[in-house]
């Protein structure tokens, strides 16, 4: 999977960094980068984004994926290096940087702060976010590979998690603790984005008087590919048709397709949705016994992480058609 | 937003309601091979298709005199998709399934046969593309055509819809009559073929997002609207400016005009939402209803009013952005002793409760220092100043400003101490761009329309008595003008407009703004 789009212009243009320091300090110095640096002063954000990683590597990767991003949400990006177990005493590594991101001559300055969380701290990051929230913006907490569980205090600071159940879905747990922490914050999963253009598809199937009707009567639906989002796709089906366990068929595959086969006064209507090789372009199809039959092709575009998770963040509310797939989709695990 | 009948069947359970899918439907184009296909409609039909916004089961249908195939048809608008930058390798099959169903009728819009032609094609891809008796006509032709046109789908039973569920919907350019009476009869034409729900009056102005946002501004903030009245408002100013020339829409521009070619409709819709009051729902009607009232409550200025409140003008030789640019009469296609005015100014009134005693300036024009839209509402200033007058020199009144184009946002502006050890009070300006906030990519103002239209929603496009109510505006400047009661001032292109504009505000105690 391609992380990054290409030919982003990003300067920094003030930077600092030090070893055991105090959330205050780190706060002190992103401060003074900003009132030092004219450019910097022009801010335009518009969250504040949180994520937590495993590694530096990790905070690097992730990093470059919110550079790519800065053009279309401006935001202060706080990473969270946890690299230890959460044993001994809370020692924290910090560095700071302000960037101007240029995206068609418009210069945005944008924030980074990393800190490499060690001992006890990990277990209250809640209070190391805090600091760096800006004033009535929402907070985004990015997970790229992880779940927190329900009760970790982190979700205090979160107006939403951001996932990807493509990277965590075949964990056993994955499905289950998501659900758990939806119903307590509003959850973005980077694959149901990634997922939009099938379900875009599908649901245009149906556009029209002809081929509405069918949808009261689905009786096969075969979803195939990656364990988290194939049951991802056939929960939200599921759950916007009301559609019982025993016609749902899921099978692994490379790619995500998807068919549904339902009945109108007698007629049966074939309904297709399927991505077939490594091309990003998407077959939708609809063949009706004694009625049209047609195919539509559709590019998906690059799914590239910036893009997937700039449309994860453009919706900051709970939402409900997503929650209901992921319980759907629990159910299929049962 | 609202449906029409047709489309308020039931709800796809699957569809996103943030999507906005349209339903199946033929796009039937008069006036395929004409320039409004190629710069404006194909390039959004092909955006609306790569953005996964329209079904599979849609067809495209160019009527036009050109003789041409089906498949010179697909080539041609492949290479206009192309040249506009679209139609990219990534979207290569995208393109090749999509204008599989592109097809094309040649013929003469008064011969029944290019009607019996055209019904023959739909009713196929009804049965092959699936398009579910669904159709949306687009009047691309010139405005003469327009009632041959809408007399052939009449008569060929096209102009209804083939049930309860299917949709028959016409989109009409403007300018929708170039008079009151001349509008009319348009609308006499259209409704003998169209109910007025079919009927989608398009300016494109009304597709542009800050012009939305005009609306969005105004009625989803608290702190705006109890400011917006004659209590706090001084007068307000409306500019279109423009710093192109006629270009080569000499000859059309002769028979239009600014008033008829910016005043009649791009002005007066930005006006109407400007004055109207907070509608009940934010439906095609409920808006609609609203913009009427607003509209009716603008004085219809009488041929003494006309002579004293109105300045029409035309651009003489001149620079603009450094360069030296032809006076109207120079220009390709203008007669050298044409009257048309390329510049108006005017003063109205709007005899309402909300607006009473605020005078309204207005003005458009070509060949301006540069291109404009904004809204500038201008308030009073406080009642007592406990201030040395020096002190507050360089104070100016309060003003919000709408940005229309280009650079959209909001501009207020204030006053502040100048910092120092002496208390100066100066004006200063407090900058909102719409572009960096929302760095989102914003759909073009005929993909927004296009797909409003496919969906039944009228909300952006103008009713029947709206247009009425702009002619009623319009039409005594453009009679005493063809009386010729009112001087033809001139203006240097590259100039802000004639002396005569600067003295219709002074006369007030008021001037211009500087965009």
């Amino acid at each position: 999977m391609s992380t990054s789009p290409p030919s982003v212009q990003f300067d920094t243009i003030g930077s600092w960094e030090a070893d055991n320091v105090s959330a205050g300090q780190v706060e002190r110095a992103l401060s003074d980068l900003r009132g030092h640096e004219e450019r910097a002063a022009v801010r335009t954000s518009v969250l504040t984004l949180v994520i937590v990683v495993g590694s530096k590597e990790e905070a690097d990767e992730q990093l470059d994926v919110v550079r790519h991003l800065g053009a279309r949400h401006p935001s202060r990006t706080l990473v969270l290096v946890l690299e230890d177990e959460g044993q001994g005493e809370s020692h924290l590594d910090a560095s700071v940087a302000v960037c101007v991101v240029d995206r068609g001559g418009r210069q945005v300055a944008v924030e980074e702060v990393v800190i490499d969380v060690r001992g006890q701290a990990r277990f209250h990051l809640d209070s190391l976010v805090l600091p760096f929230t800006l004033p009535d913006l929402p907070v985004a907490v990015w997970l790229p590979t992880r779940i927190l569980d329900r009760g970790d205090p982190l979700l205090e600071a979160a107006n939403r998690v951001v996932v990807d159940t493509r990277v965590v879905g075949y964990k056993p747990d994955a499905l289950s603790r998501l659900s758990s922490i939806s119903h307590r914050v509003a959850v973005t999963d980077l694959s149901w984005w990634r997922l939009k253009p099938w379900r875009n598809l599908l649901a245009g199937l149906f556009e029209g008087h002809l081929y509405r009707p069918f949808l009261r009567d689905v009786h096969h639906l075969e979803v195939t590919g990656h364990a988290g989002p194939r049951h991802l796709f056939a929960g939200w089906v599921m759950s916007r048709l009301d559609l019982p366990r025993s016609v749902v068929h899921l099978g692994d595959a490379e790619h995500l397709s998807a068919k549904l086969v339902a009945t109108d006064e007698g007629r049966r209507g074939r309904f297709e949705v399927e991505r077939k090789g490594d091309e990003r372009v998407i077959d939708a199809s609809v063949e009706i016994d004694d009625g049209p039959s047609f195919q539509q092709k559709v590019h998906i575009g690059e799914a590239w992480q910036s893009r997937a998770l700039a449309d994860a963040l453009a919706h900051m509310g709970h939402n409900q058609t997503y929650e209901a797939a992921l319980e759907a989709a629990l159910g299929l695990l049962r | 937003m609202s449906f029409d009948q047709s489309a308020a069947g039931d709800v796809n359970p699957l569809a996103d309601p943030e999507d906005r899918p349209a339903p199946p439907a033929v796009f039937v184009i008069f006036g395929a091979s004409g320039d409004l296909t190629s710069r404006k409609l194909m390039p959004a039909i092909e955006r609306l298709a790569v953005r996964r916004l329209l079904p599979p089961g849609f067809a495209v249908v160019g009527v036009a005199r050109t003789e041409m195939t089906d498949d010179d048809f697909r080539e041609r608008m492949q290479e206009l998709v192309e040249k506009g930058g679209g139609g990219g390798p990534e979207v290569r099959h995208v393109w090749e399934s999509f204008v599989g169903a592109f097809r094309y009728v040649a013929g003469d819009y008064d011969s029944a046969d290019t009607f019996d032609r055209l019904k023959k094609v739909l009713d196929e891809l009804d049965r092959e593309r699936g398009t579910a008796e669904n159709r949306l006509y687009y009047l691309a032709t010139p405005p003469s055509t327009f009632p041959t046109v809408i007399k052939g789908l009449n008569e060929h039973g096209l102009s209804r819809p083939t049930s309860e569920q299917a949709f028959a919907r016409i989109v009409i350019e403007k300018p929708y009559g170039h008079d009151l009476q001349s509008a009319l009869e348009l609308d006499r034409i259209v409704h003998e073929a169209f109910d007025e729900r079919q009927v989608y009056r398009i300016d494109h102005y009304l597709g542009k997002e800050t012009v939305q946002n005009v609306l969005a501004l105004r009625f989803a903030n608290a702190i705006f609207e109890p400011v917006w009245n004659r209590r706090y408002v001084d007068h307000l100013q409306i500019t279109v400016a423009e710093s192109l020339g006629v270009e080569h829409r000499g000859s059309f521009y002769e028979q239009a005009g600014a008033l008829r070619d910016i005043v009649q409709n791009h002005v007066m819709q930005v006006l109407s939402m400007t004055l109207m009051e907070p509608p009940v729902t934010f439906d095609a009607d409920g808006i609609r209803d609203e913009k009427v009232k607003a509209l009716k409550a603008v004085e219809v200025l009488t041929p003494e009013k006309v002579k004293s409140q109105v300045v029409r003008a035309q651009y003489a030789r001149g620079w603009v952005g450094g360069e030296e640019v032809l006076g109207y009469r120079e220009e390709e296609g203008v007669s050298p002793h044409s009257t048309t005015e390329t510049y108006v100014a005017m003063k109205l009134k709007v005899d309402n409760w909300r607006w009473a005693g605020v005078p309204v300036y207005v003005r458009t024009g070509k060949r301006l220092p540069k291109r404009v839209t904004e809204v500038a509402m201008q308030f009073h200033r406080v009642p007592h100043l406990p201030f040395h007058l020096k002190q507050v020199e360089d104070l100016e009144p309060d003003a919000l400003v709408l940005r229309i184009q280009p650079d959209e946002g909001i501009t207020l502006r204030f006053g502040a101490k100048v910092p120092g050890q002496a208390f100066r009070v100066r004006s200063v300006s407090m900058d909102f761009f719409y572009g960096a906030a929302f760095m989102e990519e914003t759909p073009d103002a005929y993909e927004r329309l296009l797909l409003d239209a496919l969906m039944g929603d009228a909300t952006l496009f103008i009713r029947s008595d709206e247009v009425q109510r702009a002619w009623h505006i319009v039409d005594p400047l453009l009679q005493s003008w063809e009386n010729d009661d009112v001087a033809l001032a001139k203006y240097e292109a590259g100039t802000w407009g004639p002396t005569e504009a600067d003295e219709l505000m002074e006369a007030d105690g008021r001037r211009w703004r500087r965009p």
